[in-house]
């Protein structure tokens, strides 16, 4: 297998491959620590990698995989984000303040991919507390993104999305507060899935805001998305917000057939201010939608344009979080992070309560809507990446985003690659389904991705 | 209600106690603004959504906890 064909595999064909004996988790680890050591010096995607560990890993796997052993995710090579916990192994949150904070256990998620039989391959740069990008002067350098170096890659999950696009993992965890799993996986073209709020435990990950944070599983593929989903779903005493629902069988759905799926699409809010080059790209993923036997219809939110006052509910919760901290060691926060977390102390309480009144609204007309449709469809984000000189340039404010009234109201919703901008940066499709149908998302991102190839188109690493 | 203003911006740092750096201050205000603007255009006394609250829904846990 050539030496990009192998980086770039797929969990399937990975496990196939390894049952088969025509490839050992080691020579794969071994392939993908060669290159992280050639790539990462520029793209920045790892904060720390761990070869020692990764090695032990695959070891442990190559045994297991003679003795019989056909877990999917055995021997599947992982990159999980810095604000994630591994016991022994520091976690930074890409943060001075915990720039050597080393946490006693490992985090659920992780935990629960180790026992699978993944190996670990490091610590992914996460914006600084999943919400500043590092500016110049930082402690920590923020991840390049391997389409073009002088635009980001998305965040706050953006050496996921480096690592991932770069071929320097198979898999990757990120979290998703306003849209941190799906903005690197439409900024970087690789897919990231944010599953409904409680269906993966937050246990042992930094909290950036405890009413929208998700954790969960970002890959090359919607397919590779179940594969990790199956493993981390499920209900965690340890997360009070952690649902008791039963887990789906997100890899059995997959190949189900789409013919009669109905595709809502909200056309207000998701669609104003989008570069022209992202509506053709929409355009054409539901024709070719409606060529796999789908029913595309609009239809309407009324509240949408609420969605907004997402913000007084995030930088509230997140000073909630930080204030301590940023009062007494405000020179420990990078300059973009701290401004917006004080931002969070000007909101009154009224509007505290307000904002969460008018996401329960949101979120009910949304759950109506998904009455006469199976999936919502928009643009994952309006324009494709911006340079970090925009990003850097406060004067500029925050981009607009098509992803956090998925975390308002709570809903799985997956982001994949539909195409290119003229400036060759990858633009994003993002499904959205109901409660705990992830199975119908990922089926959905998966009959696109038998259909297209944009899901496999490489970066010029 | 009105667009947010720099001095509001201001008033409401100091009734919180805190410092914004002045070159910050624009980007804090386009913040706030944007974020209460769905707010100022609710009529609060008409929505029937009351939340935070609190719920107890048969399907929670075993303890009858969400």
């Amino acid at each position: 297998m050539a030496d990009d064909e192998l980086v770039y595999a797929g969990i399937r064909d990975l496990g196939a491959r390894f049952r088969k004996r025509e490839l050992s988790p080691v020579e794969l680890t071994e392939a993908l620590l060669a290159r992280i050591a050639r790539l990462d010096p520029s793209l920045h995607a790892f904060v720390t990698v761990t070869s020692d560990r990764a090695r032990a890993d695959a070891k442990a796997a190559e045994a297991a995989l003679l003795r019989g052993d056909a877990r999917p995710l055995l021997g599947i090579p992982m990159g999980y984000k810095d604000i994630y916990d591994t016991r022994g192994i520091r976690t930074t949150a890409g943060s001075a303040l915990w720039a050597d904070r080393v946490a006693e256990a490992d985090s659920t998620c992780v935990a629960r991919l180790q026992a699978a039989g993944c190996v670990m391959l490091g610590k992914l740069i996460t914006h600084e507390f999943a919400w500043g990008i590092q500016s110049p002067g930082h402690r920590f350098e923020p991840a390049r993104n391997p389409w073009h170096r002088d635009h980001i890659p998305g965040g706050s999950s953006s050496g996921s999305g480096t690592a991932l696009a770069a071929g320097m993992c198979v898999g990757a965890l990120g979290t998703d507060t306003g849209g941190s799993i799906r903005g690197p996986a439409s900024f970087s073209g690789i897919v990231g899935l944010k599953p409904t709020y409680g269906r993966c435990s937050r246990r042992g990950v930094a909290t950036l805001s405890w009413t929208l944070d998700h954790t969960g599983p970002m890959a090359r593929s919607a397919e590779d998305c179940a594969h990790l989903l199956q493993a981390l779903a499920g209900h965690d005493p340890l997360d009070p917000a952690s649902s008791r629902e039963p887990v789906g069988d997100y890899v059995g759905a997959l190949d189900r057939p789409l013919r009669g799926l109905r595709i809502g699409v909200p056309r207000d809010f998701f669609f104003d201010g989008a570069d022209p080059e992202v509506t053709r790209a929409f355009d054409a993923a539901m024709t070719t939608y409606r060529g796999l036997g789908a029913e595309v219809r609009d239809v309407t939110i009324p509240s949408i344009w609420d969605s907004p006052s997402f913000m007084v509910i995030m930088a509230s919760e997140a000073f909630a979080y930080h204030e301590r901290d940023v009062r007494e060691r405000p020179e420990l926060y990078g300059d973009l992070l701290r401004e917006r977390v004080l931002s969070g102390a000007l909101y009154t309480g009224a509007e505290y309560v307000q904002a969460m009144r008018l996401r329960e609204r949101l979120r009910n007309e949304m759950l109506d809507v998904l009455r006469s449709v199976d999936v919502l469809a928009t643009p994952t984000s309006p324009k494709p990446a911006p340079t970090f000189a925009a990003m850097w340039d406060v004067s500029l404010g925050f981009p607009r985003s098509n992803t956090p009234p998925f975390n308002l109201s709570g809903l799985p919703a997956l982001a994949l690659p539909c195409g290119f901008a003229s400036a060759g940066l990858p633009l994003s499709l993002q499904l959205a389904g109901r409660p705990f149908d992830e199975a119908t998302v990922l089926r959905a991102g998966h009959a696109y991705q038998q259909a297209t190839d944009w899901h496999r188109r490489r970066p010029p690493v | 209600m009105n667009e947010i203003t720099l001095d509001e911006v201001r008033r409401r740092a100091a009734v919180a106690g805190i410092t914004l750096r002045e070159d910050r201050v624009e980007m804090v205000r386009r913040l706030l603004n944007d974020a209460l603007a769905p707010l100022r255009r609710m009529d609060p006394n008409a929505m029937r959504t009351m939340e935070p609250a609190a719920t107890f829904d048969a399907r929670g846990g075993d303890d009858g906890r969400r």
